[in-house]
């Protein structure tokens, strides 16, 4: 056990030092850890490692809540391990009176809903029961499929790209996201379109981004973020990466986002956004602000220019908040879904018991 | 038992018992108790019974949308259990026994819905709301025990004067509250951060149907950008699929129809210096000045919504109780399921009535 703790200590301290950024890797390492606390760890019943995952969960979620991909992670394993439980009570149950009781279908029970009002509550999972062995092994496979799933997305996503993208087109993006990059590549093998790219200032990620897509033989022209609005008229697409998704289907990107996709609804200018479902979470825009950082106003305003730094205010936020009405289409490892679909995939993915971690 | 039960009464005094008890859950509580007195001895005349005395309860009052929400729901949870019957006796002790802890349940959805919904009152906001319900006054009394500073507009709705009712149980919470002018929606609008409303009913689409000036109210917010949210029960969820404000079931011929029309005017301001209600009042429109001077009936008219005298319903008959607010108005609905997305409530219809 105290092996453990040190392993998620020092995740704990990573996230808290950003020293991993980023929702692929924090999520790949989130993963990696839960798989090795889970097959160390005693746990007998259900209950103990539900709790055993959510007091990990918590604390890497605290260490950086505006990571919301670290929940989301915790959340899809939560949830595997209530399916395997439940699969294994329904075994055991059935082994023992096989023609008495016709058990309920599953789909009544699983999740909340309005028959519970009137029905059975749903299914707790019972303690009492001896586990088969092979119940540990089973998860742990389970969650190796998630693994495999997040080190395969960008190959589920990019193979949808020649469905968006045609011949002649102008694409825009904004920001460095690997997932829009591969995207864009993989279009660009067989299809010849012209790329805009905002320069994302203060970080000028859209500068790197760019540069990738130039490499790998794209006809890609850097405009300054101040000129989004007026070259977008002749923008066919607009094609973004993002940070998270909340469960209204709203965004939290790259500061200049909610920009852009301002103006490509002014313009009507259709807005694809590009995410593995990793990044998809089930939590909710309380306030516009609560999933965002503010950066180092360095880079905006640096003390080279000292008259100026004593004499003003300068704020940095890192992240947009992009309301789900400004997005027309979410190209995910899965399909391509409107924003009114999402509500489908969280209760998919997750457990609505597991929406916030209370132990 | 040799006299037939009167379900229409028992409903009804039931809601007189305790006004705190909301329609459809008043409308499974009858039902449980028809069951309870059935002395019917086979399925399928037990099934009928149940059927009629729901269409019964359906037909009893003006506004019954909340109402047969409730019905279809038993209904379709005695309907669904009903394959698996092995003793009639002991089936129909079940469902009782069901139908008693829904009663119980369906006070928890409130309070769940208050918990889901409390994150979205932020500190410092203003909040409009909608004539009278309970749910929305016990959301908001929750933000406010958690130490939430806000304030609540709340429009009158001239109707029911649910307003004022809203009004004094806020203040008694201790939270700030103006009660405004039905008519006053798109004045205050700027100074509003969000809109919430309760509901009579959820139709199949996710919209909304609730007391008059709901629709108003979400195209005004819609307008102006402000998030437009919708609290319900999901026993309220009903399967309507309305496409316009006319396909409801509570419209009928009478609705807003122009009888005046045929009416000698000068004929009939002689009728109201006299003080005899006239159809051109319509009881519900009548202004604060004209039901001062006018007859007491109308008056009257102003007050209850679900009980009034024949001759009011006259009166009010051809203005409408309810009207139906379209999904692409609602940013979202809180229910005891969580918070969903207007097209998150057909999914869970499908999942009960599939």
């Amino acid at each position: 056990m105290s092996k453990n703790n040190e392993l998620v200590d020092d995740l704990v301290a990573k996230l808290k030092r950003r020293q991993l950024v980023g929702s692929s890797t924090v999520s790949q390492a989130t993963l990696k850890l839960l798989i090795v606390v889970i097959s160390r760890s005693n746990w007998t019943t259900a209950n103990q490692l539900l709790t055993l995952v959510k007091s990990v969960g918590q604390r890497l979620i605290q260490a950086n809540p505006t990571e919301l991909a670290v929940g989301n992670i915790i959340r899809r394993v939560l949830h595997v391990i209530r399916e395997e439980f439940r699969e294994a009570d329904s075994n055991a149950s059935s082994h023992r009176n096989k023609s008495t009781e016709s058990s309920h279908p599953t789909s009544l029970t699983t999740s909340s809903s309005m028959y519970n009002l009137l029905g059975e509550t749903g299914s707790t999972v019972n303690d009492n029961v001896q586990y088969p062995s092979s119940l540990r092994s089973n998860i742990i496979q389970e969650i190796r499929e998630i693994k495999d799933e997040l080190e395969n997305i960008y190959d589920n996503i990019k193979n949808q790209a020649l469905l968006q993208i045609h011949s002649n087109e102008i694409i825009m993006t904004i920001g460095r996201s690997k997932t829009v990059e591969e995207f864009l590549k993989m279009a660009a093998a067989k299809r010849k379109f012209q790329v805009l790219v905002a320069e994302t200032a203060p970080s000028y990620s859209g500068q790197e981004m760019a540069l990738e897509l130039s490499k790998a033989g794209i006809e890609t022209t850097v405009i300054p973020d101040s000129a989004v609005f007026a070259v977008m008229s002749r923008v066919n697409k607009v094609i973004l990466g993002t940070h998270a998704v909340l469960a209204n289907g709203g965004l939290v990107a790259i500061s200049g986002t909610h920009m852009m996709a301002a103006a490509a609804k002014h313009h009507s200018i259709p807005v694809v956004v590009c995410t593995g479902l990793y990044k998809l979470s089930p939590l909710y825009p309380y306030d516009e602000d609560s999933f965002n950082v503010i950066f180092n106003p360095d880079s905006v305003l640096g003390f080279e220019e000292g008259d100026l730094v004593e004499k003003v205010t300068v704020t940095n936020p890192y992240y947009d908040y992009v309301s789900p009405d400004f997005v027309n289409l979410f190209i995910t490892n899965q399909g391509g879904h409107p924003p009114s679909y999402l509500y489908r995939l969280i209760v998919e993915n997750y457990d609505p018991n597991d929406h916030t971690f209370d132990l | 038992m040799s006299k037939e039960f009167d379900i229409v009464a028992y409903y009804k005094t039931l809601l007189v018992e305790s006004p705190e008890l909301s329609m459809p859950v008043a409308a499974i509580k009858s039902l449980v108790e028809l069951i309870k007195q059935s002395q019917a001895t086979t399925m399928s005349e037990f099934m009928i019974s149940i059927k009629d005395a729901s269409q019964k309860l359906k037909s009893s009052v003006r506004n019954s949308i909340s109402l047969s929400a409730g019905c279809d729901l038993f209904l379709r949870f005695v309907t669904r259990n009903s394959l698996d019957v092995a003793d009639f006796e002991t089936w129909k002790a079940s469902l009782i026994s069901r139908g008693k802890s829904f009663v119980e349940k369906a006070d928890a959805c409130r309070y769940k819905i208050a918990e889901v919904g409390e994150p979205f009152i932020k500190d410092g906001s203003v909040v409009l709301i909608h004539a009278h319900s309970r749910v929305v006054s016990l959301l908001l009394q929750k933000a406010a025990a958690s130490h939430k500073r806000f304030k609540v507009f709340v429009t009158e709705s001239s109707q029911t004067q649910g307003g004022i009712r809203s009004a004094k149980v806020l203040r008694a919470a201790g939270i700030p509250t103006t009660i405004i002018l039905d008519a006053a929606v798109g004045y205050v609008i700027d100074k509003v951060d969000m809109v919430l409303v309760g509901a009579e009913g959820v139709v199949e689409n996710g919209g909304l149907i609730n007391q008059i000036g709901s629709y108003q109210m979400a195209i005004v917010a819609k307008a102006a950008n402000k998030p437009f949210y919708a609290v319900a029960e999901s026993y309220k969820f009903v399967r309507l699929f309305p496409l316009n404000q006319y396909d409801l079931p509570t419209y009928n011929a009478d609705t807003l129809s122009f009888q005046e029309l045929n009416v000698d005017y000068d004929a009939k301001t002689s009728e109201d210096a006299a003080g005899i209600p006239s159809k051109s009042l319509t009881g519900s429109a009548a202004t604060k000045t004209l039901s001062a001077t006018a007859s007491p009936s109308v008056a009257s008219s102003q007050t209850a919504l679900h009980m009034k005298t024949s001759e009011d319903q006259t009166l009010q008959g051809s203005n409408p109780l309810v009207d139906y607010t379209p999904p692409n108005y609602i940013t979202l609905l809180f229910t005891d399921l969580g918070v969903l997305t207007p097209s998150g409530v057909s999914d869970e219809l499908i999942k009960l009535y599939l």
